[in-house]
């Protein structure tokens, strides 16, 4: 049985026909298209499939697509500007080198969103716990923990 | 002129002697007096605008038309026989395109892809190709899978009793050890144990294969492309030309991801019977059974020594943990290659366990055994009264002790001055103390090969437009080597490197090339960018030269433009490059052997510092220096970033890594990110990271590599920390607090 519902996804609406069972992530990626957000785990573990709900950081893989109708959600592909131009935290990244392979900087990023969104100038032991649920196997962080800390500072 | 030359390699620590045919190559070398431009500038990532943006398509992310979705069914047994499977069940369930089981697929490597006797807890068994995830998660359970459960060893005494070797075991001899031992003034003897340390690349193993009547495209997370297309044209029968091979993006692989894994066997089969596109993802847990890890072993060394702490003979054995599949990682390396020792025997025992296959992780072999063997060290330096760092400057040693080879270069020496410089080495006993926090100091030493070698090729084609396209036979597996190429050719053209558009990852666009791993990469295909770069150089200067009716000897291309020697003429490239219209300015290189005779390797030395809380047993890693000797440096940013990742998975091993396997049931138990700790944010020291390198005169273009080596000595600079804090040392990773208040106790 599928169920109507509308995603709001970057200021866009989509709407969908869904099973009550799928979880956000899934939709995110094939109905709506949207393949920025990463599957890691599927299990709430690794922060790769981060998303915005309402401003809030979620983890989509753990989250009902149903549960997100009417809401607004953001995803890294709605970080840039309109002109395409890098968020200040997407340029931080680029230049204190807090990407390598890049499967976890979408969640990274929409975590560090998060983090400045409530508290703009966070000092480096905030940085550390509000990304702490997001993995990256290759950068070592530090790069991640600069970029946070650059854009802070411009704040 | 094109020759064929016979060239040997070290491939993660296995000789190969290849034929590879190389291009004849006038390219100057750059002189020692001026600066190579762009080279060694810091350079901020290439394709980072598409990682950064959401917009880079993985393999994973991969949606082609019509595309179907797979699972495997996989063993719960540790080992077991298929006794009933209902295929037939699964193909009735609606939304199913496929299902095929032992027997129906092709082998991979000549091993079985699916099994009738599973001989590990998640081994592959059978697999369907569905509409959706859900229908094909509705055909697994329609298999109904009967087993009839077999014994199964997961345990290495045992294995060692029942002599079952996964490869041949390893014995090295030089020397006569026992005599020497005997006579030695100092012996210590000492054990040590290493975890399985799961890869846990961020994007699992995946694949997407698309068969259709001309031929089989795979999109795959590999590491090696072109190994990815022979492995399938092998599996399948097919020709070269019938197969292509993508990797445009992938998320990490850290040496479990060589080729196109038994998913992407699976993946081609579902696609060539359903006659559609077939994606497969590995799901976390299915990755952290089934595809790789770095093997466990036990270490016991006898060491015999001088009064004055020089080595006089090693006897060590390791025997580690292969499972199913892998091969003798050179885990005795570090023993046999870093410091001069004259007499030694070496045993390496690999065993078979009823384990996933063992695959190589970052440095295989070399980092365990370095944590192991540079312990053992300072228990020698303790029973010598000496000095960790000392002691290893007395072993030093200006030949490779196990070929008698000189080095293209070594800078150990250097950078353990540095590293204690940098570390404070000399005042390391002030950071000790008797309170509940016990902090301490210790260093370990990082020997790794590196050089590259051939086959590596390049194209190089510029337009009207200015921008050179690059078209390297490789794929980057997420560490900068794209970058590094940019900044490579951007030199020898005169421009900037964001200027540069790199193609790579598809085996229909250029020849053939290295494989990432090994260190090699860069090292291998740096030279043959640069050489195709330099023959474009020549032709735009010969343009210029007709155009401006300059000898194409007195200009040269800087900073965007053309400019005379003499400082009259200064025109945008542009002006050259627009009177091509619609033709290209092309140049190809390949890159050449390294020298004969002579060793390659990478060095360093790290030192860490911990503060161990004895109340809680948890250890905080403060501060590691890293100091490594990689030749030039290409991009001191990219290099930057790959010490802090290699010593955060050092960090990873040392303290919270370690796969678990339950004795009474032969299963993995924590294969999940929830249970199986890599390190967070929370973990991350202070790092100071230098490079003492100087180009390496004997190499191309001076480079070595770096994937491994800021690994290596990680996790033994840990262990030695750890001890020199607690006065106590522990003989098993990783130092989880329960084992360091089971030492305390
Ligand atoms: S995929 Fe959602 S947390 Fe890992
Ligand atoms: S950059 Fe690869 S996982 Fe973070």
């Amino acid at each position: 049985m599928r169920y109507d519902a509308t995603l709001k996804v970057n200021g866009r609406a989509y709407p969908v026909a869904i099973e009550p069972g799928r979880n956000l992530l899934s939709v995110l990626r094939s109905e709506v298209g949207l393949t920025g957000a990463k599957e890691g785990c599927d299990d709430s573990e690794c922060g790769a499939c981060m998303v915005l709900l309402d401003g809030q950081p979620v983890n989509s893989c753990s989250y009902l697509a149903l549960q997100a109708d009417g809401r607004e959600i953001v995803t890294i592909e709605g970080l840039a500007g309109e002109d395409g131009d890098l968020h200040p935290l997407q340029q931080a990244f680029l230049d204190q080198g807090g990407v390598q392979c890049g499967f976890c900087t979408p969640g990274m990023l929409i975590s560090a969103k998060a983090l400045l969104d409530r508290n703009p100038s966070p000092d480096e032991d905030e940085i550390r716990l509000a990304l702490s649920g997001n993995l990256c196997r290759c950068t070592g962080y530090s790069g991640i923990v600069r970029a946070v800390q650059a854009v802070a500072e411009q704040r | 002129m094109a020759r064929l030359i016979k060239t040997e390699a070290v491939v993660e620590g296995r000789t190969e002697v290849r034929w590879t045919l190389v291009e004849e190559d006038s390219t100057p070398e750059w002189p020692a007096d001026q600066p190579p431009g762009v080279v060694g500038e810091p350079t901020t990532r290439l394709t980072a605008g598409a990682r950064l943006s959401g917009s880079a398509r993985y393999t994973s992310d991969m949606q082609l038309p019509r595309q179907l979705e797979a699972t495997v069914l996989r063993s719960p047994h540790a080992n077991a026989r298929l006794t009933s499977i209902s295929l037939d069940a699964a193909r009735a369930v609606p939304g199913v395109r496929a299902v095929i089981g032992p027997g129906d697929c092709p082998q991979f490597d000549g091993e079985a892809v699916l099994h009738d006797e599973p001989p590990y807890g998640g081994a592959a068994v059978a697999a369907i190709a569905a509409e959706t995830r859900e229908a094909a998660d509705e055909a697994m359970a329609a298999l109904d899978p009967q087993w009839e459960p077999l014994g199964f060893v997961v345990d290495l005494d045992q294995s060692l009793e029942n002599q079952t070797f996964q490869d041949d075991p390893v014995e090295y001899e030089r020397g006569d050890a026992e005599t020497a031992l005997a006579a030695a003034e100092l012996t210590i003897t000492s054990d040590y144990l290493a975890p399985a340390q799961l890869h846990n690349s961020m994007e699992p193993h995946c694949a997407v294969a698309d068969w259709r009547p001309d031929g089989l495209t795979l999109w795959s997370s590999t590491q090696g492309i072109y190994q990815a297309r022979s492995q399938l044209c092998g599996s399948f029968g097919l020709d070269q030309e019938h197969v292509r091979v993508i990797c445009h993006f992938m998320g990490g692989g850290f040496g479990s991801k060589f080729g196109c894994g038994p998913e992407g066997v699976i993946a081609a089969e579902l696609s060539r019977r359903a006659g559609r596109p077939v994606r497969l993802v590995l799901s976390r847990r299915d990755e952290n059974l089934s595809t790789g890890y770095r093997t466990p072993a036990r270490f016991s060394f006898t060491i015999g020594a001088g009064c004055d702490g020089r080595l006089q003979a090693v006897e060590a054995s390791a025997v580690m943990g292969l499972g199913t599949g892998g091969w003798a990682y050179p885990v005795l390396e570090p023993v046999k290659s870093v410091y001069a020792c004259e007499h030694q025997h070496l045993m390496t025992l690999p065993m078979r366990l009823n384990l996933g296959p063992a695959a190589a992780f970052r440095a295989p072999g070399v980092m365990e055994g370095t944590w192991a063997f540079e312990q053992a060290l300072d228990e020698l330096a303790e029973a010598a009264g000496l000095d960790p760092l000392e002691l290893r400057r007395r072993n030093h040693t200006d030949v490779d002790p196990s070929t008698g080879r000189p080095y293209t270069s070594k800078r150990l020496l250097e950078s353990y001055d540095l590293a204690a410089e940098l570390a404070g080495w000399d005042a390391r006993d002030e950071l000790r103390s008797d309170g509940r926090v016990r902090r301490g100091m210790g260093c370990a030493s990082q020997y790794w090969w590196g050089g590259g070698g051939p086959p590596a090729y390049a194209d190089v084609r510029i337009g009207s437009d200015a921008k050179p396209v690059l078209t390297v036979g490789m794929q980057d597996l997420g560490t900068g080597v794209t970058t590094a190429c940019a900044v490579v050719l951007a030199e020898r053209l005169g421009i900037r490197p964001d200027q540069v558009t790199v193609r790579t990852g598809d085996t229909d666009l250029a020849g053939h090339g290295p494989f990432s791993g090994g260190s090699m990469t860069l090292a291998s295909v740096a030279p043959a960018v640069r050489s195709a770069g330099h023959h474009v150089r020549t032709q735009l200067l010969e343009l210029a030269a007709d155009m401006f009716e300059i000898a194409a000897s007195d200009l040269e291309l800087t900073e965007g433009e053309v400019r005379s020697t003499d400082g009259t003429l200064r025109r945008p490239i542009h002006d050259v490059t627009e009177k091509l219209g619609n033709a290209w300015v092309t140049g190809s290189g390949s890159r050449a052997p390294n020298p004969d005779g002579m060793a390659v390797n990478t060095f360093g030395c790290q030192i860490a510092q911990v503060a161990v809380d004895t109340l809680t047993g948890l250890i905080t890693v403060e501060r590691v220096v890293a100091v490594h000797d990689i030749g030039r440096v290409v991009n001191p940013m990219g290099a930057r970033s790959q010490v802090l990742g290699g010593i955060l998975q050092g960090i990873g091993f040392a303290l919270s890594e370690e796969r678990v396997v339950d004795p009474t049931t032969g299963t993995v138990v924590n294969a999940g990110l929830e249970d199986y700790k890599i390190p967070t944010l929370a973990d991350l020291p202070e790092v100071e990271c230098r490079f003492v390198g100087e180009p390496d005169p004997e190499l191309a273009l001076g480079i070595k590599g770096l994937g491994e080596p800021p690994i290596i000595p990680t996790p033994g600079a840990i262990g030695n920390a750890v001890a020199h804090a607690l006065g106590l040392r522990l003989r098993e990773a990783p130092y989880t607090p329960r084992r360091v208040l089971e030492a305390l106790q």
